[in-house]
């Protein structure tokens, strides 16, 4: 890896990063402190009039325990969509402006092989959706504690963190490959951001009726089983698993394109 | 031992475009011009000494070294100034030469700071609110970074003022007095012709010449625009030079070689102005090798 150039990613796309946590700290926040185990029975009646709008975004499980409601309202939706689109500005910034305006030349002109500058990308890359993984963690652990001492069930609140963590390494893995495949952004960004979106929306469309169950098998959000982690199921934690093995399989297939390609800088 | 080695170098992007199989070398210490019309395949070729391109077929080397495979060694002795300059977001002018000098390795901006005063370069101002010009000059101190060994330039003037071209040939022609080898491309010919010793023509994509800098320009002919003060002196003139056109007061004159001839002619007549036309790049190959090579 290279230092300086990690320095300097860290040091610009830190700031990004300092955006997005404001904003998931406040919906975080918002949302743990609406937890109360007697307003969990007029939430569940709220669920029950629109039970198709509630579980399309992976709002379905009444959300009786607060490790349930947190899993419920958090992790179904929001904490995987506003981290999915920090992650496809990422890709852009780390590779795609350099590609498309031609200032990669002069990272190439360096005495660096290409692995270790996208090596050094796919770093920071990773790095940040940790740090972001890292203080939501802590940060819904802090505000449990503090509102709701006791009733949060540690173990598997941080497995389901763990999880989510592997979902972020798939999906970035994937916007990095082809960040790594093409110069234009309409394809580099275009192909990935619009593959992340798709998931998303076949995700929501699964979850409606049983009519369209059988999409949850065309997006690997499904690989991603909140109910099923925090419930302890082998098969959420396998399906896990998957996701880091495949996010890391992306990224080695994007880091070994770069280092072979034409790069017309 | 030639510093770089090209050997049927081929790229093909179809319709015509690429280059096609452009060899030529560069010895230690030599400096080439690489002349060519836009698009005849300048910065294709610099491209792919630099290692951002695979060639379809023929090879191109440095230092003994093959430019994709081993593009990181080389860059160790190697200053580059790309065409179009394109900086990384967000930088002002000191932290852009910093991060460049960190990844190659170096602590200090070395010869940065000597170099930016001698261009006038201030280093305090974002880049993104830098003129052209500006733009340029940060590009060459940054190609002159590390005091490398080889330097390939990509139209390094392009943007400057007169007076800076004016520096920047001082600079080439000291670095050239230091033994450096320089590879310089351009679209004019004056550029290249204080600085170079042999020049490379590209056209088309092909290498059509590699020459002496002195056998070309000896060859190359200037025309002569004179204005004389009276018409009849003007077709007096004309009389004795067989290739004058007149056009009333004005004679225009094609010229290659020396201009004695015509100076010592021109003393006998009441001169009001006196101004030259050069060459293009495209007749400059057609006065040289006649229309039939241009073809």
């Amino acid at each position: 890896m290279s230092g300086t150039l990690l320095k300097r990613e860290l040091k610009i796309n830190g700031k990004l990063l300092a955006l997005f946590l404001a904003v998931l700290t406040l919906y975080g926040g918002m949302i743990t402190s609406m937890f109360d185990p007697k307003l969990g029975e007029s939430l569940k009646a709220m669920a029950d009039s629109m039970p198709d709008l509630f579980s399309a975004f992976g709002m379905n499980q009444s959300g009786a325990t607060l490790t349930e409601f947190l899993s419920n309202y958090l992790y179904g939706f929001l904490l995987v969509v506003f981290p999915m689109v920090f992650l496809i500005l990422l890709a852009n910034r780390l590779l795609t402006r350099y590609l498309d305006r031609g200032s990669i030349a002069f990272l190439l002109a360096t005495p660096n092989r290409r692995s270790k500058l996208a090596l050094t990308q796919a770093f920071v890359m990773v790095l940040l959706l940790f740090c972001l993984t890292l203080y939501m963690t802590g940060l819904l652990l802090g505000l449990s504690a503090a509102l709701f001492p006791g009733e949060l069930d540690c173990g598997a609140f941080l497995l389901l963190n763990a999880g989510l963590f592997g979902l972020y390494l798939f999906l970035s893995g994937l916007c990095f490959c082809t960040a790594c495949l093409w110069s234009e952004p309409r394809l580099a960004t275009g192909v990935g951001a619009g593959a992340c979106i798709a998931f998303v929306l076949l995700q929501m469309l699964s979850r409606v009726g049983e009519k369209f169950e059988w999409l949850k098998y065309a997006t690997p959000l499904t690989l991603f089983d909140p109910q099923g982690l925090i419930g302890g199921e082998p098969s959420a934690v396998w399906s896990f698993l998957l996701l880091y093995t495949g996010g890391l399989a992306l990224y080695g297939v994007g880091i070994a394109v770069f280092c072979r390609r034409d790069i017309p800088a | 031992m030639n510093v770089i080695e090209v050997k049927g170098l081929t790229k093909d992007y179809g319709r015509g475009r690429g280059i096609f199989g452009v060899s030529f070398s560069v010895g230690r210490g030599e400096t080439l011009g690489f002349l060519g019309p836009n698009g005849a395949g300048k910065t294709t070729t610099l491209r792919h000494l630099m290692g951002f391109l695979h060639p379809d077929s023929g090879e191109a080397r440095i230092l003994g070294m093959d430019c994709f495979r081993q593009a990181a060694e080389i860059q160790k002795h190697l200053g580059y100034l790309p065409g179009e300059i394109a900086f990384p977001d967000g930088m002002r002018g000191e932290e852009f030469l910093r991060f460049q000098a960190g990844m190659k390795g170096r602590k200090d901006l070395g010869r940065a700071k000597e170099l930016s005063e001698r261009f006038e370069l201030d280093l305090t101002g974002r880049i993104s609110k830098m003129s052209k010009g500006t733009k340029q000059k940060l590009g060459i101190v940054c190609a002159f970074l590390q005091d490398p060994e080889l330097l390939l330039l990509d139209e390094p003037t392009s943007g400057l003022d007169p007076l800076m071209q004016n520096r920047f040939v001082e600079l080439l022609l000291e670095e050239r007095a230091r033994g450096k080898t320089i590879l310089l491309s351009s679209h004019v010919f004056e550029e290249t012709e204080r600085t170079c010793g042999r020049a490379a023509i590209l056209r088309k994509g092909r290498l059509a010449a590699v020459e002496d800098m002195e056998r070309l320009r000896a060859s190359r002919s200037k025309t002569f625009c004179i204005s004389f003060a009276r018409e009849e002196e003007a077709a007096r003139f004309a009389g004795t030079f067989p290739e004058a056109v007149p056009r009333g007061t004005e004679v225009e004159l094609p010229l290659s070689g020396s201009a004695d001839r015509l100076v010592k002619a021109l003393a006998g007549y009441e001169v009001r102005d006196l101004s030259t036309r050069s060459q293009t790049l495209e007749e400059l190959f057609l006065s040289y090798y006649g229309e039939e090579a241009a073809k």
